[in-house]
């Protein structure tokens, strides 16, 4: 029943230009970076062409490029999934009286998010997938790249949904999970310039788990981060809905 | 359902419900039965609860004390039993983006209808409620009589036995209102109906039967008929403080 309310938040998604813009902003941007990688590789390749241990088309274009879509993701995931709650006041009813349970409700709002998100990391991961033409690309690290920028992005699609539960107003929303994101990703930074190296810090850290899978690493560790991260997250945003009811 | 009607429970019941809201008791041990075939005119002015009563009645607020049961089951202990009402409140939960006939399948696929039955549920409903000129208009562009016969289309689209409308006819010319009072006269032969309105004509209209709820207490209860003709001046009476009983 959650894929109902799913296969509707896509439908609504595409019925509206904040994701149709936010699509072809990111492709834009991305392929920019894209050119502009592959260009230097162009530049660079007669140099390293006869050095059979020297990094490949995948290594200096493909992946890259997958690093640009996660910072791109960090700043775009909050606009996607801002108007979940925070802008449906009026439509919510709907839901939270058809009978199902809270946690379906989430669980449907989520599932739509991340499918929106799994065709958008699709389609700018084409461009790289497009030298494959030309050249022999590692497609399995390319692969284990698209695998953890998913769990990256499910994981901030999450966030997204507990800040739009938290917030009365769609620009609130954003601007919190924002803030999560943003925090989330530079957490160990602040520690490493203080000098301080702690194992817990460096643990809840974004890029700490998502750069393994840019490796061609894939851990269970980072995989339990992502999946704790995210139900965490919607545990709360069903609490929070949970709530509503109670409070008024 | 119909075969054990008669040994069923009523279908609604309120047993000593209270509701706090802000520190502010808006409904204060309210006593209220509703069986099938019946249409019950919740009468108030601003402020009397009414709408409180009725987010109670579907689930949306939980009760600070007593019990809401539906057909003898306590909406927090089975929540699918939702599936068993239709609610309008009072700004139709509509998106804006979707168009007449694609959210109303979607209500029918919220609350659980067989997916062959959906296409027959919607097309039957659109009749019903004179949507046909407007089926594959987007929601966001239709007017405000329109969009609360859509708002009415879903509270019955998978034919619930208690339908609970709060103000379904408030901001509506005068046309729309007969043309959706009309609606609702012809609900009640086949659901039961439970409304809020603090428009006299509404009652007069639609229901034989009359609850007066003033400050979040119930001051009558009982047939329409009873009250005479001039509703309204016992109406004033009962809000002003005297007794619909002995006015009648």
């Amino acid at each position: 029943m959650s894929l109902v309310i799913a296969r509707n938040e896509l439908r609504r998604l595409f019925a509206q230009p904040l994701a149709w813009a936010l699509l072809a902003a990111v492709v834009v941007v991305l392929a920019y970076f894209f050119l502009l990688t592959l260009q230097g590789f162009l530049v660079l390749m007669p140099k390293i062409a006869g050095n059979a241990a020297s990094p490949g088309v995948t290594d200096l274009v493909a992946l890259p490029l997958t690093r640009a879509i996660a910072s791109v993701l960090l700043l775009v995931v909050p606009l996607l999934g801002m108007r979940a709650f925070a802008g449906d006041r009026v439509a919510l009813p709907l839901l939270l009286t058809s009978g199902l349970s809270d946690a379906r409700v989430v669980l449907g709002k989520y599932i739509g998010l991340v499918a929106f998100l799994a065709l958008l990391i699709l389609a700018t991961l084409a461009m790289p997938l497009s030298l494959q033409v030309a050249t022999a690309l590692d497609l399995g690290r390319i692969a284990v790249a698209a695998l953890g920028l998913m769990s990256f992005a499910a994981t901030l699609a999450a966030l997204a949904l507990w800040a739009s539960a938290l917030a009365q107003q769609p620009a609130v929303a954003a601007g919190l999970a924002l803030v999560l994101n943003l925090l989330l990703w530079m957490l160990d930074a602040g520690a490493r310039y203080e000098g301080v190296s702690s194992d817990f810090i460096n643990y809840l850290a974004l890029p700490t788990h998502l750069e393994p899978f840019l490796h061609g690493i894939v851990a269970t560790v980072d995989i339990a981060y992502f999946l704790l991260l995210s139900t965490v997250a919607l545990a709360l945003t069903t609490r929070r809905l949970a709530a509503s009811r109670v409070r008024g | 359902m119909s075969e054990n009607q008669a040994a069923a429970p009523v279908l609604l019941q309120l047993r000593a419900v209270s509701r706090v809201l802000a520190g502010r008791r808006v409904v204060a041990d309210l006593n209220l039965n509703l069986d099938r075939g019946s249409v019950l005119g919740l009468l108030g002015v601003n402020g009397a609860g009414k709408s409180t009563t009725l987010r109670m009645i579907a689930g949306l607020l939980t009760p600070s004390s007593g019990q809401v049961l539906i057909g003898g089951v306590d909406l927090r202990e089975e929540r699918a039993v939702a599936r068993r009402l239709g609610f309008l409140p009072e700004q139709a939960p509509l998106y804006p983006e979707l168009r007449v006939q694609e959210y109303l399948a979607f209500c029918a696929r919220l609350r659980g209808l067989r997916r062959d039955a959906i296409a027959p549920a919607v097309s039957r409903i659109i009749e019903r409620c004179g949507l046909g000129d407007v089926r594959r208009r987007l929601l966001g562009n239709l007017s405000k009589g329109f969009q609360q016969r859509v708002g009415l289309a879903q509270a019955i689209v998978h034919a619930p036995e208690l339908v609970v409308l709060d103000e379904p006819a408030s901001g509506l010319d005068p046309l729309q209102a007969v043309q959706i009072r009309a609606l609702v006269r012809e609900l009640g032969q086949e659901h039961a109906v439970i409304l809020s309105t603090h428009l006299l004509p509404d009652v007069q209209a639609c229901c034989e039967r009359v609850a007066i709820l003033h400050e979040g207490t119930l001051r009558y209860d009982g047939p329409r008929q009873a009250l005479g003709d001039d509703l309204e001046a016992i109406f004033l009476r009962v809000v002003s403080g005297g007794d619909a009983a002995v006015a009648a």
